[in-house]
């Protein structure tokens, strides 16, 4: 097995393969890294331009554009607190906050160095537990799904920040988006208001991106008057980094990469959501297992490498599914799918050994493309870390253009754009009251696939006692009470401690 | 990304642009109502270059996927009827309005050409028990109401198998799965044991892991001679899926007849011929007449069909 990988890696450092391997990465880490450009997006600008290409000249490129997507999003998701793709969205929570305290070469390169060793590690699995793995995803059924995703929601307990109520309130909004439009199954209209183009449901890219783009960027319009005073004051931003110090910084912690790298393969393997919600899951345990849940959200290390290691690991798992089954994970899987067929490739069961070339091409190609995307990375982190000094009157106007250009682009339709606009508004308001947003995406992320699962279960057999029951099943939905309640007993917690501390006794 | 940009900016900012007379002078875009890498995806890709080709402009896919594929139909007959907007419907369309998910109609529109045929497969979950189709009939009428298929509900993929438990006497369980990707998974775990399919699942099959129980075609397929038709099993079911180009009423003659000229010899392509056939789906190619003519004697037998189900709503 290992010599026909080492063979693909010896076939694809070939020029004629590495020539598209590398561009594709660099696109990637581009349209990964711009606000409201995701990663299908580029995937798909990309596509056509590899037809002339032979197979895994192409293949090579879409992967390159896969993996450096994947990581490109850090980039903004850390400098700018906007994630630069769905999948960097819990990037924001601890890489934000650090580059706001002076470090912004430390988030960065953590976010680059954990999406490498993520990804190599989703790579491993990729190679020797593609039949396993596959296994274990066609075992997963209707109420595995349903229980799994109410898993991945008990995390807005831990996601809540300072009130609980107004976290759940925000979860609760997300996943009222979700109701709004035709039914999943017979095309009922749900809180459509008679407005004709909320018939087709809400997109999740323009919500993400009027939550948190506009909601950030509103928030810096307003300190911009006292920015001119201020500017001093602040910590002098350390763009020179020690990469030894900064890997030192994710080896140190080998149970907390190799789990949030397992928990990336597996959401990637399982073929109904991509990497937003593995990036999330794997955030929420990094804080569980944590023995200072309370430094999260606050700059803490371990979130950015949890994020950045699950969300690169979680394209190998993607890939997994789509060459032993051909069935696409997400939008992206399946336009890579659509190029394998395009170019003349059947994939399926019999691809990886029957076509062995082709198959250890990509996956060499998969492993290749972390060192380009860590290379690239170098070359422009000199540039990227000076979006931390550009005037935000400069960058401000910039970021929104994108934005709309991107919400646009998504289906070349206006009625996006609208919906940009509305959460946008909402989005800024809940900043306002203090309400924390990332239970509202994650809402809006799971609501579809938990109501569409829950129907299809019943519909398959109306025993309700199947979902705890079926084993899976039974201990994801026991799990997700677990973590509620954990979750509570850490808030609960940590506000005592706080309590404690402004009793004036601070020992600092 | 220049190409996304410019294809943007010709969108968004002349939307009035373009007369009959110089069409096409700016990217078509051609509507998909599904997600990019569906059946309906996979056979317009390869067409969209074709097509550019004979056109002599850019065309562009926009997947506008969503409930049941009546998003995307919505979207394409608001459009502005200048032929730069195209939309690629099949069965559904018709099935969608009888039974009432839509309200978007094939008479909404103003037919290209077709130019591709798939037909259909009863296909089984490999943890089933049968053998074929007729251990099947036998194990529904045993127990009627408990078998489940996979379909989108009030589309092709639910018409089919009700055909089938109509000619054969039979009663399945519906489960809602749209799209093939999650029918796909769904069956191949076995957590439902019957689905409509095509012959793109070939490769599951030979693998062990799908069973193709019957071919909803009048004669074996040359493909897989060895799946039987329905019709020699004595169930009289002819059944394929049928895809074509449109475009909004009152799109003008010119600009359809340019389009029409441009889709026949697209449809003619080898490379389109080749792409087909890893499709499993054969170019059919109807010109205007041909097409409109068809697309009125399938909206009839669609009406007649949800009738039949009990599923009509108009």
């Amino acid at each position: 097995m290992y010599d026909l990988l080492f063979s693909g890696i010896a076939n694809i450092v070939q020029i004629k393969y590495l020539l598209p391997l590398f561009l594709g990465t660099f696109i990637g880490v581009l349209g990964g890294a711009l606000p409201g450009v995701t990663i299908a997006m580029t995937i798909i600008v990309v596509l056509p331009f590899t037809f002339s290409l032979d197979p895994l000249q192409g293949l090579a490129a879409m992967t390159g554009v896969y993996v450096g997507g994947s990581a490109g999003g850090l980039i903004t998701a850390c400098l700018l607190g906007i994630p630069g793709t769905p999948s960097a969205i819990a990037t924001t929570f601890d890489g934000f906050p650090m580059v706001r305290n002076g470090e912004p070469g430390r988030a960065v390169w953590l976010g680059i160095w954990a999406s490498f060793f993520g990804g190599l590690l989703g790579g491993v699995f990729l190679i020797a537990a593609t039949g396993p793995l596959a296994a274990i995803a066609l075992e997963f059924g209707p109420w595995e799904f349903f229980a799994l995703f109410v898993f991945a929601l008990s995390m807005v307990a831990g996601l809540t920040g300072g009130s609980i109520t107004k976290g759940l309130l925000s979860g609760a909004l997300g996943l009222v988006v979700t109701v709004m439009g035709s039914d999943p199954v017979m095309g009922a209209p749900r809180l459509t208001l008679g407005v004709g183009f909320l018939e087709g449901g809400i997109n999740f890219l323009p919500v993400l991106i009027g939550v948190f783009a506009f909601s950030q960027l509103m928030s810096d319009i307003e300190k911009m008057g006292d920015a001119q005073q201020g500017q001093a004051a602040g910590p002098i931003p350390k763009l020179v980094v020690s990469h030894l110090k900064i890997i030192g910084e994710i080896i140190a912690r080998p149970f907390l990469l190799l789990w949030t790298s397992f928990i990336g393969v597996l959401i990637g393997v399982l073929p109904a959501i991509g990497g937003s919600a593995a990036s999330m899951l794997a955030y929420d345990q990094a804080k569980k297992f944590s023995r200072h849940p309370e430094r999260f959200g606050t700059g803490a290390p371990e979130g950015i490498i949890a994020s950045e290691s699950s969300n690169n690991a979680n394209v190998g798992g993607s890939l997994v599914t789509i060459m032993a089954f051909g069935i696409p994970g997400d939008i992206v899987t399946a336009v890579m799918l659509g190029a394998m067929t395009i170019h003349g490739i059947q994939s399926g069961p019999l691809f990886i050994s029957q076509q062995s070339t082709l198959a250890y091409g990509i996956f060499a190609a998969y492993i290749v493309s972390h060192f380009l995307m860590v290379i690239i990375m170098a070359l422009g982190a000199r540039y990227m870390l000076r979006l931390t000094t550009v005037p935000k009157s400069v960058l401000i106007p910039v970021v929104l253009v994108l934005s709309v250009v991107g919400a646009y682009a998504l289906n070349n339709t206006m009625a996006n754009v609208y919906v940009l606009l509305v959460f946008g508004v909402l989005g800024y308001l809940l900043v306002k009251f203090g309400f924390p947003l990332a239970p509202l995406i994650l809402g809006v992320i799971l609501g579809d696939q938990i109501e569409i699962n829950l129907i299809r279960s019943i519909m398959t057999d109306n025993n309700l006692w199947l979902f705890l029951t079926r084993p899976i099943s039974g201990g994801l939905i026991v799990m997700s009470v677990a973590s509620v309640v954990f979750a509570l007993w850490q808030h609960r917690r940590h506000q005592k401690r706080n309590r404690h501390s402004t009793d004036g006794d601070a020992d600092f | 990304m220049s190409k996304l940009l410019a294809a943007i900016i010709a969108f968004g900012l002349f939307p009035a642009a373009g007369f009959a007379a110089t069409y096409p002078d700016r990217p078509v875009k051609v509507v998909v109502p599904w997600a990019a890498g569906g059946d309906t995806d996979n056979i317009f890709r390869p067409f969209a270059p074709a097509l550019q080709k004979h056109l002599g402009q850019t065309v562009v896919i926009a997947n506008v996927g969503g409930a049941s594929g009546t998003k995307g139909a919505k979207e394409a007959k608001d459009a502005p009827p200048d032929g730069y907007t195209l939309y690629v419907p099949h069965e559904y369309i018709h099935s969608t309005y009888y039974t009432g998910v839509a309200d978007v109609q094939y008479s909404d529109f103003e037919p290209i050409c077709m130019i591709a045929s798939t037909p259909s497969v009863l296909t089984a979950s490999p943890k089933t028990p049968w053998k074929d189709a007729k251990d099947l009939i036998a194990d529904a009428k045993a127990r009627p109401g408990q078998i489940s298929v996979g379909a989108t509900l009030a589309s092709t993929s639910h018409f089919f198998p009700a055909l089938i438990e109509k000619a054969a006497g039979i009663k399945f369980k519906y489960v809602s799965y749209e799209g093939l990707a999650p029918r796909m998974n769904a069956i191949l775990g076995g957590h439902t044991d019957l689905t409509d399919s095509n012959l793109t699942q070939k490769g599951k099959v030979e693998a062990g892991q799908l069973k193709f129980l019957a071919i909803a075609t009048e004669k074996r397929h040359p493909e897989m001679p060895s799946v039987p038709t329905l019709k020699e099993l004595g169930i009289n079911v002819v059944y394929d899926v049928n895809r074509g180009l449109m475009a909004p009423k009152g799109t003008p003659a010119a600009v359809l007849a340019r389009l029409e000229s441009s889709c026949a010899l697209a449809a003619k392509e080898p490379a389109f011929a080749e792409a087909m056939k890893l499709q499993g789906t054969a170019v059919r190619y109807l010109d205007r007449k041909g097409y409109a003519a068809w697309l009125k004697q399938t909206d009839d037998e669609n009406r007649a069909i949800s009738k039949d189900l009990g599923l009509l709503k108009r």
